[in-house]
């Protein structure tokens, strides 16, 4: 089976062109690292695979997701790169190109974004360009659609004459060029299996100081390569083959460029930086856009939804479940099990789709828009004081929407050390999982200002990590970096479709996992509830779940909790943050929400409800999470770490919020 | 309005040598399409040192004050 690889430089639009030539839908976002992971998709009407990679500026990776990239193009063996481009930016886009033609494997190259370019002086002629690179040349607008059926056929055509297209030379100076053909030989000889153009390919990458491809050759035990690494640095290759690939570039835009005579400056993005990205105005305004999101989710739009769908479940729902299961004579085990467990409990987590939607439809618009780099920029002062850079801030928003993405996220962070500050510090953004309970307990002691409760909370989460980011700055020695750099993309007014694909896929993890974890976790939480070590009990005082709970509330007292069922629902939210709200319903055995908020009126005081929230945002991640975080350090040690660390901070910030405020209150 | 008319200061520069900057910035700047004798175009320097705007081949690029200190050739 065929396989198309799609590389490019970040936020070119791969992952649009990729949904619009497979049958699978991948994320998309207007900022630099949406794809951290390859992405597969199959090309509508063929067998043929695509293959989605992060984006690149070079197969030179200075990132972790960049060597992504360029490790699978030494292990994936693509039958065609379809080279992904963004037409304003060619000539630095092109260098990419370069590396990719040299490579011998077939590339088609499309030049995206064709709408940018309408609006710019000049226009590209894709003959001739096709015919100095040597390669197919396609034009498209992926946002709008256009171009896409040529390319799709274009694609297909090349795979069936794959073979025919010879790979890019470039014209490199003496000493360059004599020692690629030299080692050319020498590597041909003891490795006669590479394929020519490959080994050319590997060579002038080697010579470019491409680490990937340097260990590769170390491994590989190229000793013609190995042997020459000191020889090809003090010649300062690196350097010559970097300038013969500028100047060719050049001479190729020379000849291809021509004026345009039909151009529409676009002054969007202008007028909106003048007010985003303004000195005193930037701050204020990210606040402000925050704010809104929130008040989008907790006032206006979420919560209403949220209450409609909850007055449903819980009352004509819950009903006719009963009464179908007493009318088909259903045990009364079994039918508490459905009803006051499963129904109850996943239904009760359900209940806060709309507003897990609405924050999430809130941060795909801000992300298609452009938004995200300029929040990075308005934020990198800030980050600059904790040894971090803007750029930790996008894991840390995407973090809002689950943590095992946000960790992910850290893969564009190039320093280690900063890429492990941001890592540990993730799991303190709330994610949308402990939205549930902030929302019943809000509903229940701070009806009147949900909102700003919940944003509370979120700013909370931010101050603990930028504190603790300190904390690893000084303990770390991190040094000052002043490499923050980031790309300001051009706004796009956000497209209702993008938004809606963005959202469904950042919502639907939270659905699909009612129906698993959710489910699995309000099913144990109802069976240790119902039975004790000797079996079924009907007294819940007596189950499994109290020993357990009644064993650990003393530790809990000290931050006002005062019921039993409030420490087995915690103990069972280490699964998943939203089984904690599933557990309290079972546990306390009610019928929805409502009922809950009535019951809690008489366990807790708003300062308790409070701190328990505080303990529930910052308390041990959930396995998901600790999961990301140890695949992505590649340490059991960091894990534990995250999950001891974190419940000690939750802990110790709980009972301090809590006895200080009990002063007072 | 003065406040809002002033802070954008449109002006071309030439980078110099990169003699001051370490490898790594060096390589990342070429990726974005800054090499010595790029032309760039400030759009908009925050104050007190802080990040700097640039524009270069129609792309926007924000950076910190002593990489685009460094980038001019000042000190
Ligand atoms: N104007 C315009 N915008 C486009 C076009 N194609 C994609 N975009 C937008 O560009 C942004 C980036 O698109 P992505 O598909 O996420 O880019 P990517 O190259 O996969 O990004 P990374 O995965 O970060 O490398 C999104 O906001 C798209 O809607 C196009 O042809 N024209």
């Amino acid at each position: 089976m065929a396989t198309i690889a799609l590389l490019g430089n970040p936020n070119t639009g791969k992952t649009t062109l990729f949904n619009e030539l497979t049958d699978k839908y991948a994320y998309v976002g207007n900022w630099t690292g949406v794809t951290v992971e390859k992405k597969m998709g199959q090309l509508t009407d063929s067998e043929t695979m695509v293959v989605d990679l992060p984006g690149i500026y070079s197969l030179n990776p200075l990132t972790k997701d960049e060597a992504v990239a360029t490790d699978y193009l030494l292990t994936g063996h693509p039958d065609l790169i379809l080279n992904v481009t963004n037409a304003g930016q060619l000539k630095r886009n092109l260098l990419l190109t370069i590396e990719l033609l040299e490579s011998g494997i077939p590339v088609v190259l499309a030049l995206n974004m064709l709408d940018d370019l309408q609006q710019s002086p000049f226009l590209f002629d894709l003959p001739t360009l096709a015919e100095w690179l040597h390669c197919q040349v396609k034009g498209t607008n992926a946002r709008s659609k256009q171009g896409i059926a040529a390319l799709h056929a274009n694609l297909l055509q090349s795979l069936d004459h794959s073979a025919v297209s010879p790979a890019l030379t470039l014209p490199y100076p003496e000493p360059v060029a004599h020692a690629i053909d030299a080692t050319t030989q020498a590597l041909q000889a003891t490795h006669p299996e590479l394929p020519r153009d490959f080994t050319r390919w590997l060579i002038i990458q080697y010579m470019a100081q491409n680490q990937t491809i340097r260990d590769y050759a170390q491994r590989q035990q190229l000793t013609a390569l190995t042997h020459q690494t000191a020889a090809f640095d003090q010649q300062n290759f690196e350097d010559h083959i970097f300038q013969t690939r500028l100047t060719f570039i050049e001479q190729t835009l020379q000849a291809a460029r021509r004026p345009n005579p039909a151009m529409q400056p676009n002054q969007l993005t202008q007028r909106i930086d003048r007010w985003v990205t303004h000195p005193l105005l930037g701050i204020p305004i990210f606040i402000g856009i925050f704010w809104l999101m929130f008040k989008l989710s907790f006032d206006w739009i979420g919560t209403p939804a949220s209450n409609l769908l909850n007055a449903w479940l819980s009352g004509p729902v819950t009903a006719t479940a009963n009464h179908l299961l007493s009318s088909w004579g259903t045990l009364p085990f079994l039918q508490s099990l459905l009803v006051n467990g499963i129904l109850d409990g996943v239904g009760g987590v359900l209940t806060f789709v709309p507003q897990i939607f609405v924050l999430f439809a809130c941060i795909s618009a801000l992300e298609d828009s452009g938004y995200m780099a300029r929040a990075a920029l308005v934020t990198d002062r800030l980050m600059q004081m904790i040894g971090l850079n803007g750029k930790s801030f996008i894991p840390l928003i995407i973090g809002f929407g689950c943590n095992v993405t946000g960790v992910m996220a850290t893969r564009t962070i190039e320093q280690p050390k900063e890429r492990l500050v941001t890592i540990l510090i993730s799991p303190f953004m709330s994610c949308s999982a402990r939205l549930p309970i902030y929302s019943l307990f809000v509903a229940a002691f701070f009806s009147r200002h949900q909102a700003v409760i919940v944003l509370s909370l979120y700013f909370l989460g931010i101050v603990v990590a930028l504190v603790m980011a300190k904390i690893y700055q000084l303990a770390f020695r991190l040094k000052r970096s002043s490499t923050f750099m980031i790309e300001l993309p051009k706004y796009h007014v956000p497209r209702l479709d993008i938004i809606l694909q963005g959202t469904w896929d950042k919502g639907k993890g939270f659905v699909k996992k009612a129906g698993t974890v959710i489910f699995a976790g309000t099913v144990l939480i109802w069976l240790l509830s119902n039975l004790s070590w000797h079996g079924p009990v009907t007294d819940i005082d007596q189950s499994l779940a109290a020993t357990l709970g009644k064993l650990l509330l003393p530790l809990f007292i000290p931050l006002g909790v005062r019921s039993w069922e409030v420490v087995s629902a915690l103990l069972t939210g280490v699964m998943a943050k939203e089984i904690i709200t599933a557990s309290m319903i079972v546990l306390f055995h009610l019928t929805g929400r409502t009922a809950l908020v009535a019951t809690f009126s008489g366990l807790f005081t708003p300062l308790s409800a409070y701190c328990l929230l505080v303990f529930i945002l910052l308390y041990i991640p959930c396995f998901s999470t600790l999961a990301t975080i140890k695949a992505e350090t590649g340490s059991t040690k960091w894990m534990v770490y995250s999950a001891g660390s974190s419940f000690v901070i939750a802990y110790g910030l709980a009972v301090l919020i809590y006895q200080v405020g009990s002063l007072f209150l | 309005m003065q406040l809002f008319s002033q802070d954008i200061m449109v002006h071309q520069l030439t980078t110099h040598s990169f003699q001051q900057l370490d490898p790594l910035t060096v390589r990342r700047l070429e990726r974005l399409g800054i090499r010595p004798g790029s032309q760039l175009t400030v759009i908009r320097q925050y104050p007190f040192h802080g990040p700097v705007i640039l524009q270069v081949d129609q792309q926007q690029i924000a950076l910190r004050y002593p990489v685009f200190q460094a980038l001019i050739g000042g000190a």
